[in-house]
């Protein structure tokens, strides 16, 4: 087990109003989600001494701008002007699951005390993927010709890998759709809060990208949600009950750029990142009592029941059906919505989920008697982290 | 049928790793990189060999069967050079004796609903202009 198993833990949480359009600058919805985050946990913003975030705009074809299209540590050291700064990243491999870890070493190496992560996306104006543009350099000279336009597609093949080769139905991926949009009437924050969705809505909405219809894609939002990470020790001073971390880890399979569909790489992903999160938290998939796995497409939630363990391979489909995702069901998943739900903030929404649970903080959509709370936060392919946050240190 | 005939493709833009792989299949030959250590073959071309880390790489012409791998329909018409096409299939065949190569393409003189995991394809060659021409795939009737 990890020397340093829970030690850290997540004190404040934070939000901004999610919106479907860029109205207020991306930078407002950062430092709103900041602030709330600091102020939920008793805090100072003059206490906070640490900042780490992952800014990537996974839009195509639209500037990078900062405190418009994103929000680097360097934009939010210009609006905060901390004056007992002591510590700051920004990471690049990982995703927002990387800022976390990052923060979480900082603390346990002592250079600083109360670090604040957040992620903020933006919505661009347009077509997501807006891709002009007569060539196809770098990676993309192999699959822009052939018009793989985007994530989406990315994605989309190895799903129909994974549906064909396991004789599966992509209509059974409705459950999930539908089951989190029902956890989704739970949270206030999210973007599509009381927007119902039934499985006939599902079953009839527009293909995208097959297997992937409207309902398996996350919305593109503008919004923000931020963290206060602290030791343990600290945390216990502060407002909020702590979410103690118990493990972490990140994928260890590589992909070359330009590369796409491996199914297997996602499934290597994903154990790698989960082998080293049982392995240091002490726990095994059968202890956990509630799980948010990332899903801006609804293909990554298989690819991680499987490859962190919760299912076999192949079964995930049947896995998430007759109730076992639901708030009261074996194993209640993607209990804020997950990305769905609440829009396109990628993975640092899962990992807050995960705290809150933890803690007994989620409210009218708190699983019963949450000890172990399992986070994986991104597609486990090239951008995946593992989480277990608990309750008490144990 | 996809209508391809308003498609307006991208160009690819070769470096010093691709520009033989390109250069080959204006010759209307596909060739791979491969490593001349352990003979593993790759796609996309990389610095090293990604099984043995060996920089000893070349490219070598490979028969062009295979099968499909993983595909997906486009009905999105975000990407308006292909809006004109969709729904069309968008594959990846692993060839023959280069397992772990993974060569994106369309499927070719076929409905979008004849691509399915495992079909058998062989690569057709489909010129672009005067200096790039395509490995595309058929189906193996």
């Amino acid at each position: 087990m990890w020397d340093n198993r829970c030690k850290i833990a997540i004190s404040g949480v934070g939000f901004s109003k999610a919106t479907r359009t860029a109205e207020t600058p991306l930078a407002a919805h950062a430092l709103e989600a900041v602030q709330a985050a600091v102020a939920d946990s008793g805090l100072n913003m003059s206490d906070i001494d640490g900042l780490a975030t992952y800014p990537e705009l996974p839009a195509t074809g639209h500037a990078e701008i900062d405190g418009i299209s994103i929000v680097s540590v360097n934009c939010m050291m210009a609006m905060l002007k901390l004056p007992h700064l002591t510590w700051h990243i920004q990471t690049g491999s990982v995703n927002i699951g990387g800022a976390v870890q990052q923060a979480t070493n900082a603390l346990l190496a002592g250079v600083c005390k109360y670090a604040v992560v957040w992620r903020a996306m933006h919505n661009p104006k347009g077509t997501y993927q807006n891709l002009p543009g007569s060539h196809a350099a770098g990676p993309t000279q192999f699959t822009g010709p052939y018009g793989f336009g985007g994530p989406g597609q990315g994605m989309a093949v190895a799903y129909t890998r994974w549906l064909e080769r396991n004789n599966q139905n992509r209509e059974k991926m409705a459950t999930l759709a539908v089951t989190q949009r029902k956890h989704t009437h739970h949270n206030p924050h999210a973007y599509f809060y009381n927007v119902p969705l039934t499985k006939e809505d599902y079953l009839n909405s527009r293909m995208v990208a097959h297997p992937f219809c409207l309902y398996d894609c996350d919305i593109p939002v503008q919004g923000a949600c931020a963290i206060v990470l602290t030791t343990a020790e600290r945390a216990r001073d502060l407002k909020p009950k702590p979410a103690y971390l118990a493990g972490y880890g990140q994928r260890l399979a590589f992909e070359v750029a330009g590369r796409i569909g491996s199914l297997s790489s996602y499934m290597e992903g994903g154990s790698s990142s989960a082998k080293l999160t049982w392995e240091r938290s002490g726990f095994t998939p059968k202890d956990v009592d509630v799980a948010q796995i990332y899903d801006g497409f609804s293909a990554s939630v298989i690819y991680g029941l499987e490859s962190y363990g919760f299912c076999k391979e192949g079964e995930a489909l049947d896995f998430i059906q007759e109730g076992r995702i639901e708030l009261d069901g074996e194993l209640p998943l993607n209990t804020f919505g997950g990305s769905l739900g609440t829009g396109r903030i990628h993975g640092l929404w899962h990992i807050i989920e995960g705290a809150l649970q933890a803690s007994g903080r989620a409210g009218s959509r708190q699983v019963k008697d949450v000890k172990v709370s399992f986070v994986g936060a991104s597609a486990p392919i090239v951008q995946g982290t593992t989480f277990i946050f608990v309750n008490e240190p144990y | 049928m996809s209508d391809w005939s308003q498609v307006t493709r991208p160009i690819p833009v070769p470096n010093e790793w691709t520009k033989p792989f390109w250069d080959s299949a204006k010759q209307k030959i596909l060739s791979l990189q491969r490593c001349q250590s352990c003979k593993h073959f790759q796609h996309p071309p990389y610095a090293t060999c990604v099984n043995c880390m060996s920089i000893d790489l070349k490219f070598e012409p490979v028969t062009g069967q295979g099968t499909i791998y993983a595909y997906t329909i486009m009905y999105h018409t975000g990407d308006k050079r292909f809006a004109s096409a969709v729904p069309y299939a968008s594959i990846i065949v692993e060839l023959e004796n280069a397992p772990g190569a993974l060569l994106p393409g369309n499927l070719l003189e076929s409905s979008y609903t004849e691509a399915k995991v495992g079909r058998r394809v062989e690569v057709v060659f489909q010129e672009l202009n005067d200096d790039f021409t395509l490995p595309q795939f058929r189906l193996v009737l």
